[in-house]
């Protein structure tokens, strides 16, 4: 089956049940995305299908609908997507482990409601996990980034 | 601000969930009661299936009412709880504002045997895991609470009985209640038998239990 990713398109040969993320990272060597749970538990492995956050451990090959994007495709070095700017800006990261998902799923968060309140950042973020304990730098950067979108 | 957005092949949106859906082939029968052939007090009995369907976990917990807070409850969950990660289904009653239910519960494009086999993951739909509008709240709800909700066209989408029946065979969500995967129990009965209870009970006149 074909699948795009990032823009670029790949010919790929798996099963129909392989989750998504082993195909980004063992077929493709995509390895942004991270596995924490593999049960949707986690949000290490979130990217989007067409723009909307979905934890790629849950997508299996034969429900793959649309262009995938990882974190490798959200922004460049020169040029960061807002919530990655806003992430280095306070940074955010201790270990680093959970921050591509973390990244993917504000992103998608934002693209829907780029003026949330506290309350609806908490909600946002709240099923992505961090054993670093970094979610008070998270709902500043989310806030951050809110702001630079609104502005852009 | 919030957008609307298509995820998958259906149009997902603040007020509104369009998609796939609508367009299922019925795979139950509805079988037609005349009038007057049920009796009132078989015509109760016909609503305590319902109720007992309505009233238990796998249904109850996703028609929750204004708190858009998805419930987990039932022998799966040990204690009852609000749906875990802090998850709120929001206004939308798909998430949209915060996290779409879809995020995790992914659509399937085709129906999957093995799709919800493993305990503890989202379950997954050929459609977009949602709430019930928040008009169908039963969680904790009596009997003749529901019972007077549910033929309310206030209420229930402005259906009649039969309605109603025939929309419940056109539900992926609701579908899955039979068939849950997992550890998770099943729903009572069958989806056929929940049509023919609701089909009998409005041939009794639909009668309600007192409080
Ligand atoms: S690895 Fe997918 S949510 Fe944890
Ligand atoms: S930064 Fe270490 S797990 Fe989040």
């Amino acid at each position: 089956m074909q699948i795009t990713v990032n823009g670029n398109q790949h010919e790929i040969d798996v099963e129909d049940d392989m989750p998504l993320l082993w195909i980004l990272r063992d077929e493709l060597g995509i390895t942004g995305p991270k596995y924490g749970c593999g049960i949707a538990q986690c949000g290490a492995c979130t990217v989007h299908v067409e723009g909307i956050a979905v934890r790629s451990c849950q997508v299996r090959a034969a429900d793959i609908d649309g262009e995938i994007t990882t974190i490798e495709g959200l922004g460049q070095p020169d040029a960061l997507h807002a919530v990655q700017s806003a992430w280095v800006e306070h940074q955010v990261a201790q270990c680093g482990y959970c921050q591509s998902g973390q990244i993917m799923q504000a992103a998608s968060f934002l693209d829907q409601n780029d003026d949330p309140s506290d309350e609806e950042i908490d909600s946002a973020m709240s099923s992505n996990l961090c054993r670093c304990g970094t979610y008070p730098r998270i709902r500043k950067a989310v806030k951050t980034a809110a702001e630079n979108l609104r502005s852009a | 601000m919030i957008k609307v957005f298509t995820f998958g092949s259906c149009l997902l949106a603040i007020t509104n969930l369009a998609c796939g859906a609508q367009t299922l082939t019925a795979e139950n029968k509805l079988n037609e009661f005349p009038a007057g052939s049920v009796t009132l007090e078989q015509g109760l009995a016909s609503w305590q299936i319902f109720y007992e369907v309505a009233s238990h976990p796998r249904c109850s917990n996703c028609h929750v009412g204004s708190s858009n807070r998805p419930m987990w409850s039932g022998p799966s969950y040990g204690k009852t709880r609000p749906h875990g990660m802090n998850i709120k289904a929001d206004e939308s009653r798909i998430g949209v504002e915060s996290v779409p239910c879809a995020t995790c519960h992914v659509t399937l494009l085709q129906p999957s045997e093995n799709a919800n086999t493993m305990p503890h993951t989202p379950p997954r739909v050929t459609a977009p895991w949602a709430l019930a509008p928040v008009e169908a709240e039963w969680f904790g709800k009596s009997s003749s609470f529901i019972c007077n909700q549910l033929k309310d066209p206030e209420r229930n989408g402005n259906r009649t009985i039969a309605d109603v029946a025939s929309h419940l065979d056109h539900d992926r969500v609701l579908q899955w209640a039979w068939n849950p995967g997992g550890n998770r129990q099943s729903a009572p009965y069958s989806l056929q038998m929940v049509m023919d209870a609701l089909m009998k009970w409005s041939a009794a006149g639909t009668p309600c239990p007192s409080e």
